[in-house]
């Protein structure tokens, strides 16, 4: 009974960290009708910034605090005006919403940057020794984050309901165009209400840190949690966010205490899917989110990237050459292994382009399926010994099985929603490849996976792998190509710009859309058993959810909807940290950076520019503009 | 008389407690051009949205062709050979003008997606066969030179009468055109007035909705009117036209 009772505190301490993070997430929503997901990292500044002034520089805490939560404010403040507003004016929300995961990336960066990449404990406000109330133990850091998180539900409140500043934020959440004519500054109010949220964020982050060691990477986590929270509740409501927060925070701690640690994520992920399926728009309704009406239109799209069929033959055929030589140069070996990891990571890219690029699908979870196809292939070519591409095949056929279950959750939503179901999805996968320890071994991985063979011919080297895939991704291009220059593809496009006329056409949605899933889930599976085979060992970061970021942004980089383009980015992003090994802490960063980059100034990627400049100069001459 | 294409019957849709349409029954004849007419507001595009089940009637039955269309997914009404445009022209964008008319074909292809990504014979001739066809719709509609060009790209008016070549490209029975003049200046009105009459004289049944009735009594075998949500008229032009309730729907507004 005492364990319960102090599970259960331990969860309302728990959900306060993330009703404040979902009150940040809910606050940028209404305001700008964006889920920011770089929500987290604000935490992980804070905590950072806390740490430097309270530790190294011996500032008293008070003080500390108030640095540490107003430069966050100030920093995202500068984010916010230079890249989060632009982009919400300019671009659909599906991009903004990546563009955020590009400032996650980036923020992370930073943080590498600044503060190296081990984990920071702060000490407790008020000593180490537990409050004991009849029996009961409470950490009083705990008391501190659930006055924190208290001040900051009421102090928010109190802002927005008290004061003008807060009347104009409401009145932009609410009707943007009247707002303007009443003379608010909409933008202004909008990187307001970015900078506010980080400020919410940070202080949240500074008290939570002494209870949690913050790393760089932990905004993903905070992230993943508050936006669960935000869900559960409802996005854009402020109760909502406090209640899902509870609610997630109670729920993981109850699956702690009874069932184990190892499965608490697991458990309060299923409460989501539960709350997707039964709820999609959360325990609460929003009460007026406008911005979803208002930017109905703001459809901008990228340059078509049409390149006729001779040239598109021509350049695969160059492309062909020049990768199927690359190898014969002299390149020390690092760099063959890397080329063979790019080559094998662009097959899940294809898949992620087909689903992203052309249908329009937002996937957060696309290292999921890598992760399915990695650990099954592996774990039947180890343990049970199949041959490699038997294993390779029934993995494929898992991730399909999955990739259905996955649909029957997705089918109906759209955008946030969406982006959330698969991010879910992605990361239930990840906590079973950590949880299921028999299997996959848990968190120290699977050793002795054997190279990838056909028949007795075994790819044992990295330039085989690297030849391998390289047909492999040949092969799917080509055929790919075929589908969506045809009448497959254009129902795929259809369904990306416009779901209702696309029905209206005859187009069946629901299965052009699980197609297009399955299409993709296939290659990322395949991508991951050869990764894994590659590797000879498996562990669960290697294929988890900041995979899934990496693929958008390669795919982004490249260019959505030009199925080649990938490969540029996943060249990219893997061959840079290898070629210039000093930079490598600094590859979080510019990854960060180009993808928001990327979003804000080339919309149709590398590849596309290329494209668009090839196809000009063969029709050159020819009629009609681009 | 001829057999009905569409038949609806005693149908009403509500949006919170205001009536948008109220009780409407009226028959389309196979094979006649049929125009729904009415002041803004008389719940037009309403009773469209009903027909294709985009907001289901709250009550009354659609047939057509002798299928209730009741609970049916849109792509399934398509699939009947009901085919509609949309008032706000609804082009694929991201798409080039000659794909968008070929997206309409959907459902004319004949060969599977595997077959198109595997090159086959069947799925090239396919391909082909669709092209023809939306290059002889995209000469018709006058937008040949603009094939390649970004459908967002081009002017509201060609975007409507894009959208117009799309359905066609459907092949349907049927066609369900929401206000293709809308925005439209008097030769294009002219030009989709010609493109109207050829659709019927090549045997497809239409339904328009209209706000211009100069437009549609040219035209028209058979004028709807509909005003504040009711059918206060139904027949030829010329008895609709004679019509006094009519008259006072539109001088009335007008006036």
């Amino acid at each position: 009974m005492l364990g319960l009772i102090e599970a259960l505190i331990g969860g309302i301490i728990q959900g306060g960290v993330y009703a404040a993070i979902a009150l940040g997430f809910s606050l940028v929503f209404r305001v700008t009708g964006v889920v920011n997901l770089s929500q987290g990292a604000f935490s992980v500044l804070g905590a950072m910034g806390m740490y430097f002034c309270q530790v190294k520089f011996g500032i008293p805490i008070l003080l500390s605090v108030i640095i540490a939560v107003l430069g966050t404010a100030l920093f995202a403040a500068i984010v916010g005006a230079t890249a989060f507003v632009p982009a919400v004016f300019r671009l659909p929300v599906s991009n903004t919403l990546m563009l955020t995961a590009g400032l996650l990336t980036f923020f992370e960066g930073v943080t590498l940057v600044v503060w190296g990449n081990q984990p920071y404990a702060l000490p407790t406000f008020s000593g180490e020794a537990p409050i004991l109330l009849a029996g009961i133990r409470i950490p009083t850091q705990g008391l501190w984050l659930s006055s924190g998180s208290l001040a900051i539900i009421v102090g928010l409140w109190w802002l927005l309901h008290r004061t003008r500043m807060g009347q104009a934020l409401l009145a932009s959440a609410e009707n943007p165009l009247a707002a303007r004519l009443m003379g608010v500054n909409v933008g202004r109010m909008m990187v307001l209400a970015f900078a506010l949220a980080a400020g919410i964020g940070a202080l949240t982050g500074v008290l939570f840190a002494p209870v949690a060691a913050i790393q760089f990477d932990s905004g993903r986590m905070l992230s993943t949690s508050g936006f669960i929270a935000v869900a559960i509740g409802g996005m854009g409501t402020f109760g909502g966010a406090v209640v899902g927060g509870l609610i997630l925070g109670i729920a993981g701690q109850l699956a702690a205490f009874y069932v184990s640690s190892l499965f608490a994520t697991s458990l309060s992920l299923a409460l989501l899917i539960v709350v997707l399926i039964w709820r999609p728009a959360g325990l609460f309704r929003a009460g007026a989110v406008q911005r979803v009406d208002v930017r109905v239109n703001s459809i901008i799209h990228r340059a078509l990237v049409r390149l006729p069929g001779r040239a598109a033959i021509a350049l695969g055929g160059v492309l062909l050459a020049v990768f199927g030589c690359l190898p014969l140069l002299p390149l020390p070996p690092g760099v063959i292994s890397s080329l063979a990891i790019s080559m094998i990571i662009f097959l899940a890219v294809l898949g992620l382009d087909v689903l992203m690029g052309y249908t329009g699908q937002v996937s957060l979870g696309q290292a999921g399926f890598m992760a399915i196809g990695a650990y099954a292939a592996a774990i039947l070519a180890t343990t049970h010994e199949w041959p490699p591409l038997l294993a390779t095949l029934a993995a494929m056929g898992l991730s399909l099985v999955c990739a259905f279950a996955l649909s029957l959750v997705t089918g109906r939503l759209r955008g946030h929603y969406l982006a959330l179901a698969t991010l879910t999805f992605g990361l239930l996968v990840d906590s079973l490849t950590v949880g299921l320890i028999d299997l996959t071994g848990g968190p120290s991985g699977l050793v002795g996976i054997p190279s990838f063979a056909i028949g007795s011919f075994e790819f044992d080297s990295s330039e085989q792998m690297y030849y391998l895939a390289l047909g492999i991704a040949a092969v799917v291009i080509v055929l790919l190509e075929g589908g969506m220059r045809s009448s497959f593809g254009r129902s795929l496009q259809a369904v990306r710009t416009d779901q209702l006329a696309a029905a209206a056409l005859g187009v069946n949605v629901p299965a052009v859309k699980l197609a297009a899933l399955c299409i993709s889930s296939a290659l990322a599976s395949l991508a991951g058993s050869l990764y894994a085979f590659q590797f000879h060992f498996l562990s669960p970061e290697m294929v988890s959810t900041p995979r899934s970021f990496d693929f958008i942004s390669m795919l982004v980089l490249g260019g959505e909807g030009t199925l080649i383009g990938g490969l540029l980015g996943a060249l990219f992003l893997t061959m840079l940290p290898t070629l210039v090994q000093s930079l490598a802490v600094y590859k979080t960063i510019v990854s960060g950076l180009l993808l928001v980059g990327a979003i804000l100034l080339l919309p149709e990627g590398l590849f596309g520019r290329m494209a668009l400049f090839v196809a000009r100069r063969w029709t050159s001459g020819a009629r009609g503009k681009e | 008389m001829l057999t009905s294409a569409l038949s609806i019957k005693g149908v009403s849709r509500s949006f919170g407690g205001v009536l948008a349409v109220d009780d409407v029954s009226f028959e389309v004849a196979e094979g006649s051009l049929c125009a729904l007419i009415g002041p803004n507001g008389a719940g037009k595009t309403t009773l469209f949205n009903a027909v294709t089940n985009i907001f289901p009637p709250t009550t009354g039955n659609v047939t057509c062709f002798g299928h209730a269309l009741r609970d049916m997914e849109a792509a399934s009404i398509a699939r009947l050979g009901l085919i509609r445009t949309f008032q706000s022209a609804r082009v694929f964008p991201g798409m080039t003008v000659l794909e968008n008319v070929l997206a309409g074909g959907h459902l004319r292809t004949r060969s599977n997606p595997l077959a198109q990504m595997f090159y086959l014979p069947s799925a090239r001739r396919d391909e082909s066969r669709l092209r023809k066809k939306a290059e002889a719709l995209l000469d018709l509609i006058g937008l040949s030179h603009m094939a390649e060009v970004a459908a967002t790209d081009l002017p509201m008016g060609a975007q409507k009468t894009l959208e117009v070549a799309r359905a066609l490209m459907a092949e349907p029975r049927l066609l369900l055109l929401d206000e293709p003049a809308a925005g439209l200046n008097d030769t294009e009105t002219a030009e989709i007035a010609n493109l109207l009459c050829a659709i019927r004289d090549a045997g497809a049944t239409i339904l328009v909705v209209e706000h211009n009735m100069s437009l549609v009594m040219g035209i028209a075998d058979h004028v709807v009117v509909l005003d504040a949500g009711r059918v206060i008229a139904d027949g030829t032009p010329g008895e609709v036209q004679a019509d006094r309730r009519v008259i006072e729907a539109y001088i009335g507004m007008e006036g």
